[in-house]
């Protein structure tokens, strides 16, 4: 009787101890957590920014199809909100820049659209369009939520950085307010509020989003090199 | 008028002379160019053509103008011909990324120039990758089994390595003389392992390269490899098909040699007897004339009368038995087995089930054959003509009666009735219910078990029951009637009910059928049948039976038991009137198994009142009735 209760006990320590084997990474250092690598994190930030960039993309072809037919709109100025945000425009500065720079511009990219996108779901929840409005809100609910996840997830990369010593300590967190006007979501206003805002929001939107994935590819290739670099 | 005429002709002359100067002549601005596309190899440089419009007659040359977003600042290429002509070549130096360019084309010739439609381009979203470079296709073995590594390098302008730029490999194979290729995507891996191959056939491989928001790249060159032959795995395949077909080949001399003996085959496949009556027309079956059928097998004198048909009457064997054990009909089928079994189908019962057997020469023939293969006893070599000729036959200790089982249907389920008969009552007060006296059957003789072919049908189903019609009275003793199917080749007798029959109440011959004697002798059912032949019946009611000598070898493995026991020694008549008959002991050992007495279970009463129990002297020939309807 007492082996088989005993066997009982090993069979649920080892079921609990494999179960916290698989528990899913932690990022926030709980305690009993698995701990991810630098890498590993990585490829998850790098992932989540591929994504982000995906959805804009058909967000913005979606929007370019059915409002605006023809191409013409191409031609038209458009300025984004974060064109104050100095970015390197080619692979020679983006190497000169260093780590840290790099990864204080992808931040505050990061920032400096977070509450944009949040308006413009709200906005295109409330729109008047309700057959094209219903896949493309979702859309819009899912890059809305993933800025704010990968400025998070970015940020405990630096850190990791940090701690391993790859990364200086210069980066820092710069308010949004001085880089970006208050309302940036307004700044796509021109005054009215139609489709056409959400047009040039996304096409600026497929630009940073793009402009952040190849920063953070650029990041770890120089940091980690390896099979996929 | 002449002067208008003049000047026509003048006028008309101009037109001719200077038409063709004019057209030769003729002097536009150029039509519009066009730029068909711009193209980035590697994220660093692009390139853009465009489609020159007519020239309009005069040497035209384009420029290309380019504006940058945000910036009113026109540039204009500064490089036409690296690329081939009607193109412009943006260095490094004048490439920005997430930059967007405004782009035109100007043709101008001496007459004017033309303005191209802006093109806006992004370089991020205009780049299609050289094809990927240094393809190297192996074969290589897993367990035996070939399968191709295909691994190349990345366009080596493209910098992948630091991360500028990321490509993702898509491969294609095909075998040499095929239409369709095989696509496999590659992800961002610079390795793909092929399998499923044919060995002995020449590949096609080529890889290709995108970047994650960009255009496919040409195919690489084609890369050959030649799959060698892999003849051990085929030898596997050659030995696997030889063990096969051997296999096979065995099978069929084994079928063909056995079909040449009989006895597997019969062992397979028995020959399922078809019903064979003397007289009996098949035809006639079928026509569905019972009547037309049956007369057939109507024998004209009935019943018989003279003691000359004696030897013309078909002896009926009876087998006695014990009803009360079951083990004997055990016993008694399988006698059955080498058993000549003629019967004759007098007893009409009810519910008679007769078998019918073969014809009477047949029998003879069979019974012969059975006969001579193991009997002993020198009776036997007498009764195999006795049996034909309806001689006399030894006693067993076990009679069973046959009663002719319908000719129409010989499957009746009965088995073996072992009655006693009310076949002994003489014909007058024979009330047994023929369905048709002329038509009934008469010697259903039954078929040999012997390895025969004519026996009618596997089971065996014999009795008759004597039921008679008029029930009731339960005469002076009841038979039990027990059916059993016997299966001709087997051993075993298939079921066995055992019904009461009542005998004839106004027929004093009522035979019982006893179990034990009282005087107490042992009385194994397992016993070997034998058969009693009724050979006639007498005039004076007296029924002359005659023992048969059974074979011996009757079935295998039966214990032989078999005692040629004489029952037709007359032992006694009892008080009521039924005449004792006891056995005479001639044994046949068959297996050393102590021999059993047997005792006269049986007492056929005859019916007159005759003291024809005649002292035990010899024989007593008891005419049955059982031949009754047969004449």
């Amino acid at each position: 009787m007492k082996t088989v209760w005993l066997a009982a006990y090993t069979l649920v320590y080892l079921e609990v101890s494999m179960r916290v084997g698989a528990a899913p990474l932690c990022a926030y250092g709980q305690a009993g957590c698995q701990v991810p690598t630098l890498a590993e994190i990585f490829d998850r930030v790098i992932q989540q920014s591929s994504r982000m960039h995906g959805i804009s993309s058909d967000l913005h072809s979606e929007f370019e199809q059915y409002f605006f037919p023809s191409k013409n709109l191409i031609g038209t100025e458009r300025k984004c909100h974060t064109y104050a945000i100095l970015t390197p425009g080619d692979k020679e500065n983006a190497q000169r820049v260093g780590r840290e720079q790099l990864t204080g511009v992808i931040l505050k990219l990061l920032e400096a659209w977070g509450d944009p996108l949040s308006q413009f779901y709200q906005s295109m929840s409330q729109g008047q369009n309700q057959d094209f409005n219903y896949y493309s809100s979702e859309k819009a609910l899912e890059i809305s939520d993933m800025v704010h996840e990968l400025r998070d997830g970015v940020e405990k990369m630096a850190d990791k950085m940090k701690l391993l010593g790859v990364l200086g300590n210069t980066v820092g967190y710069i308010s949004p307010e001085t880089l970006v006007p208050s309302s940036a979501f307004s700044y796509y206003k021109r005054g009215y509020l139609n489709s056409v805002d959400h047009h040039d929001l996304l096409y600026c939107f497929r630009r940073d989003s793009n402009k952040v994935r190849n920063y953070l590819r650029i990041l770890k290739c120089t940091t980690l090199p390896g099979l996929d670099c | 008028m002449k002067e208008v005429m003049e000047e026509a002709v003048l006028l008309f002359l101009l037109l001719v002379i200077y038409t063709p100067d004019a057209q030769g002549t003729r002097y536009s601005p150029p039509g519009k160019p066009e730029l068909t596309r711009c193209r980035s190899p590697e994220k660093e440089t692009f390139t853009c053509w465009w489609k020159p419009g007519s020239d309009g007659g005069l040497p035209t040359t384009h420029a290309l103008y380019y504006r940058k977003e945000n910036s009113d600042t026109i540039y204009e290429c500064s490089d036409y011909h690296t690329a081939g002509e009607n193109s412009c070549f943006f260095n490094k130096n004048d490439t920005s990324i997430w930059v967007n360019y405004n782009i035109t084309v100007v043709a101008s010739n001496a007459l004017g120039s033309t303005f191209s439609d802006p093109v806006d381009i992004d370089v991020v979203y205009i780049v299609k990758p050289n094809p990927p470079e240094k393809v190297t296709v192996t074969v290589m073995e897993l367990k035996e089994w070939p399968f191709l590594r295909v691994s190349w390098e990345p366009p080596h302008k493209a910098d992948t390595r630091s991360g500028w730029i990321t490509l993702i490999y898509e491969l294609r194979v095909k075998l040499e003389g095929d239409d369709e290729w095989e696509m496999h995507l590659a992800g961002q891996q610079k390795l793909f392992n092929i399998f499923s191959l044919r060995s002995g056939g020449t590949y096609h491989v080529q890889v290709r390269c995108k970047p994650d928001h960009g255009f496919w790249s040409e195919w690489s060159s084609t890369s050959h490899i030649e799959i060698p032959d892999y003849l051990h795995r085929e030898k596997s395949m050659w030995i696997l098909i030889a063990v096969f077909s051997a296999f096979i080949f065995l099978i069929l001399t084994w079928s063909l040699h056995m079909s040449s003996h009989r006895s597997l085959k019969h062992c397979i496949l028995p020959p399922v007897p078809g019903p064979k009556i003397k007289g009996f027309d098949k035809q006639l079956l079928k026509n569905g004339k019972s009547e037309d059928l049956l007369r057939v097998l109507v024998v004209s004198d009935f019943p018989p009368t003279t003691p000359s048909n004696y030897e013309d009457m078909l002896v009926e064997y009876l087998e006695v038995y014990v009803p009360q054990e079951q083990e004997v009909l055990l016993e008694e089928s399988k006698d059955l087995h080498d058993s000549c079994l003629k019967f004759e189908g007098s007893t009409s019962d009810n519910d008679s089930g007769r078998v019918s057997c073969d014809s009477h020469t047949l029998l003879m023939d069979k019974c012969g054959e059975a006969k001579e293969e193991g009997r002993q006893t020198d009776q036997e070599d007498s009764t195999t003509e006795a049996e034909a000729q309806g001689q006399q036959k030894d006693w067993d200790q076990d009679t069973l009666m046959y009663a002719n089982g319908d000719i129409l249907s010989p499957e009746k389920s009965s088995g073996r009735v072992k009655t006693w008969p009310s076949v002994f009552s003489p014909l007058p007060q024979y009330t047994l219910s023929l369905p048709d006296q002329t038509s009934s059957l008469e010697m259903a003789k039954q078929h040999c078990y012997s390895d025969s072919l004519f026996c009618p049908g596997s089971t065996s189903s014999y009795l008759t029951h004597l039921g008679n019609n008029d029930n009731e009275t339960l005469g002076p003793g009841s038979w039990e009637i027990c059916l059993s199917n016997r299966q001709p080749y087997s051993h075993i007798p298939q079921m066995q009910t055992c019904q009461q029959v009542r005998s004839h109440s106004d027929v004093n011959i009522s035979t019982i059928a006893r179990k034990q004697e009282p005087a107490g002798l042992p009385l194994p059912f397992f016993r070997p049948t034998a058969y009693v032949e009724v050979q006639r019946f007498d005039e004076e009611d007296m029924v002359v039976l005659q023992s048969i000598v059974s074979d011996h070898g009757f079935h295998e493995g039966f214990p032989q038991m078999l005692q040629q026991e004489d029952y037709s020694k007359v032992k006694g008549v009892d008080s009521n009137n039924m005449l004792l008959l006891q056995t005479e002991a001639m044994k046949e050992d068959g297996d050393g198994t102590t021999p059993h007495k047997p005792t006269a279970h049986i007492h056929t009463v005859v019916s007159t009142q005759d003291e024809m129990a005649q002292p035990a002297s010899g024989y007593v020939d008891t005419a049955t009735i059982f031949t009754l309807p047969t004449y």
